[in-house]
């Protein structure tokens, strides 16, 4: 097996008594969107900025590229391209003068690739960072991140600020760094955003590592909301018992029910009946990750 | 220019440093020139012969004669204004160096490039060196123009000890700064704390000389190793200025560590 690009080991951070997050094993392998999901204060800006040695563990080891980040953080960080949440640029500089500045301190520079980026994200390097909305701050820091090519992209909240066009050219840009082999780390709370883009998806709670697995995995455990109108009311049990089926509820001569994995089943029984319509919501993965949270929850 | 961290300081702090140096070189030659007016440098003396001698220790330092140049220069300038105009640059540009950063929160972005955090530490710190430089010969060019102008022969080699010296001590404080900043991540408590301690340094000195219990504190002091060896008359004791380049360079170097070791504000 290829070596992953970034490995946790029970990473633990405390703030004083305050928990950041608590035994966190993360695995990303080479060449993969990974989307690193979860509410506001689960842990993944503590993630984040101890991956890039910004804080330090309590507990635990982070490595990149096999590496450990507490011992060979400014080599490491060579290979790595980071966009802060919460990003704050130098204020008096314009985007062209701070991919200066920061390829100077790389001491590599590639100005085709800048302006190739730049343009693709419709942004003008010449203006004074001071006077440009929220988004196109965002928007510089992504090319400054993007800039140096980089194996490992960790962007804490790429999204925010940036309009939906700008978003889905944010997504097309990330795919193609992809496609080259590189990887791809993105923490978001918003997760029809995500959703579009990453290969993987892994789900953060109170500082604990809740699931990690694709998205098409997620999706064929999919929990859809069936609803079935029936010309004449229909005997509701025999939906009961039917496999996967859960949650059944009848009104009048409209049925609904919960159906986990295919929905072959229900619609075959329905078929025994007059169906006048039938409604089914894809669920997003919004609903799976709340769903996610109910089993941790019940588990817990 | 914006290559590397010093670059980023001189881009971004070019225009100060020359405002601060010029108001650092004319504050001097306003002085000097205005010596010969004060004619009544007699009269200067008696008053200060009047004065009890715990105040007047404030301003004159036993070897000098009011009556020289030197010695009004020793009193009016270097007894406390000329560290406090160097103190006015090294202490906030050392304060604002990882700390400003830190509250304005662009450090991240700075951090997760490839480059030590020792090396912010060194460059930031570099530049308040090469600043004090520049005020230092700006004091210097100030005095020597303003004594040229009114013909009042100054020994320049003696004032040079003098303002080598105060800079030196600037940077002590400087380096506090530096080391405070790292340390907390607070810009306000890397200038105040620094400032603090220098007014109360400057009082254990001079008290020093007078209060008998207080005497052997004075070596504690960084205004005893500027000004107590009496650079203004017997030139540039090098061991004080190894002193004060030691307090630098250790106040520095800690920093640097301190700031390595830290969880970043983010
Ligand atoms: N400097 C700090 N001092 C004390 N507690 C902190 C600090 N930084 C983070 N925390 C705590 O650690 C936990 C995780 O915070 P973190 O910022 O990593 O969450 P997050 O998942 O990035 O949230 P968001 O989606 O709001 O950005 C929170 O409970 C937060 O209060
Ligand atoms: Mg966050």
């Amino acid at each position: 097996m290829t070596e992953p690009v970034i490995r946790t080991r029970g990473l633990t951070k405390w703030y004083g008594r305050n928990r950041g997050i608590e035994g966190l094993d993360l695995e990303v392998g080479p060449g993969e969107i990974v989307g690193y999901l979860g509410p506001n204060g689960a842990g993944k800006t503590t993630t984040i900025r101890l991956l890039l040695d910004l804080i330090r563990p309590s507990r635990g080891s982070a490595e990149l590229f096999g590496l450990d980040v507490r011992r060979h953080g400014a080599d490491l960080r060579r290979r790595v391209g980071y966009l802060p949440g919460g990003l704050r640029l130098y204020e008096s500089l314009s985007g062209r003068e701070l991919l200066d500045y920061f390829g100077g301190l790389r001491g590599r520079r590639d100005r085709l690739l800048e302006a190739r980026l730049a343009k693709r994200l419709d942004l003008d390097l010449t203006r004074e960072i001071r006077s440009l909305s929220h988004g196109t701050k965002q928007k510089v820091g992504l090319v400054a991140a993007l800039a140096a090519a980089p194996d490992l992209l960790i962007l804490d909240e790429p999204t925010t600020g940036l309009d939906p066009l700008v978003q889905i050219e944010l997504f097309e840009l990330l795919t193609e760094v992809r496609g080259e082999g590189r990887t791809v780390f993105l923490s978001s709370h918003i997760l029809p955003e995500v959703e579009r883009a990453c290969d993987r998806v892994a789900f953060i709670r109170e500082g604990r590592l809740v699931a990690m697995e694709a998205i098409a995995a997620f999706k064929a455990r999919a929990v859809r909301r069936v609803e079935l109108q029936f010309a004449e009311p229909v005997p509701a049990g025999a939906f009961a018992g039917l496999p996967g089926v859960r949650d059944v509820a009848q009104d009048g001569t409209t049925l609904t029910c919960s159906v986990t994995g295919p929905v072959d089943a229900v619609v075959k029984e329905a078929a025994r009946h007059t169906v006048v319509a039938v409604t089914s919501a894809e669920p997003s993965l919004e609903d799976l990750f709340l769903a996610q949270y109910r089993e941790a929850a019940d588990a817990a | 220019m914006l290559r590397s961290v010093f670059g980023k300081s001189v881009h971004d702090l070019w225009r100060p440093l020359v405002a601060w140096t010029l108001f650092t070189a004319a504050w001097p030659a306003f002085y000097i020139a205005l010596y010969p007016s004060i004619g009544a440098v007699e009269e200067m003396q008696q008053l200060l012969d009047a004065m009890p001698p715990a105040i007047r220790s404030i301003f004159v330092s036993e070897g000098l004669d009011i009556g020289s140049p030197e010695g009004y220069l020793n009193m009016e300038l270097f007894a406390f204004v000329l560290p406090l105009l160097f103190m006015a640059w090294t202490i906030p540009v050392a304060a604002g160096a990882t700390a400003g950063e830190e509250e304005r929160g662009t450090l991240d972005m700075l951090l997760a490039l490839p480059i030590r955090r020792w090396r912010v530490v060194a460059g930031k710190g570099a530049f308040m060196v090469v600043g004090t430089v520049v005020l230092g010969a700006g004091a210097l060019a100030g005095l020597a123009l303003g004594a040229a102008a009114v013909s009042v022969p100054l020994d320049m080699g003696k004032v040079a000890a003098g303002v080598v010296l105060a800079g030196l001590l600037a940077l002590a404080f400087g380096g506090l700064a530096l080391l405070i900043g790292a340390l907390s991540g607070r810009r306000m408590a890397a200038i105040a704390i620094p400032f603090a301690l220098s007014v109360a340094a400057f009082f254990v000195n001079t008290l020093g000389a007078l209060v008998d219990w207080l005497d052997p504190w004075r070596p504690v002091s960084p205004f005893y190793h500027y000004i107590a060896g009496d650079p203004l008359s017997r030139g540039l004791d090098p061991g004080s200025a190894l002193v004060l380049v030691a307090g630098a360079v250790v106040a520095g170097a800690l920093a640097a560590v301190a700031f390595e070791r830290r969880d970043l504000a983010a």
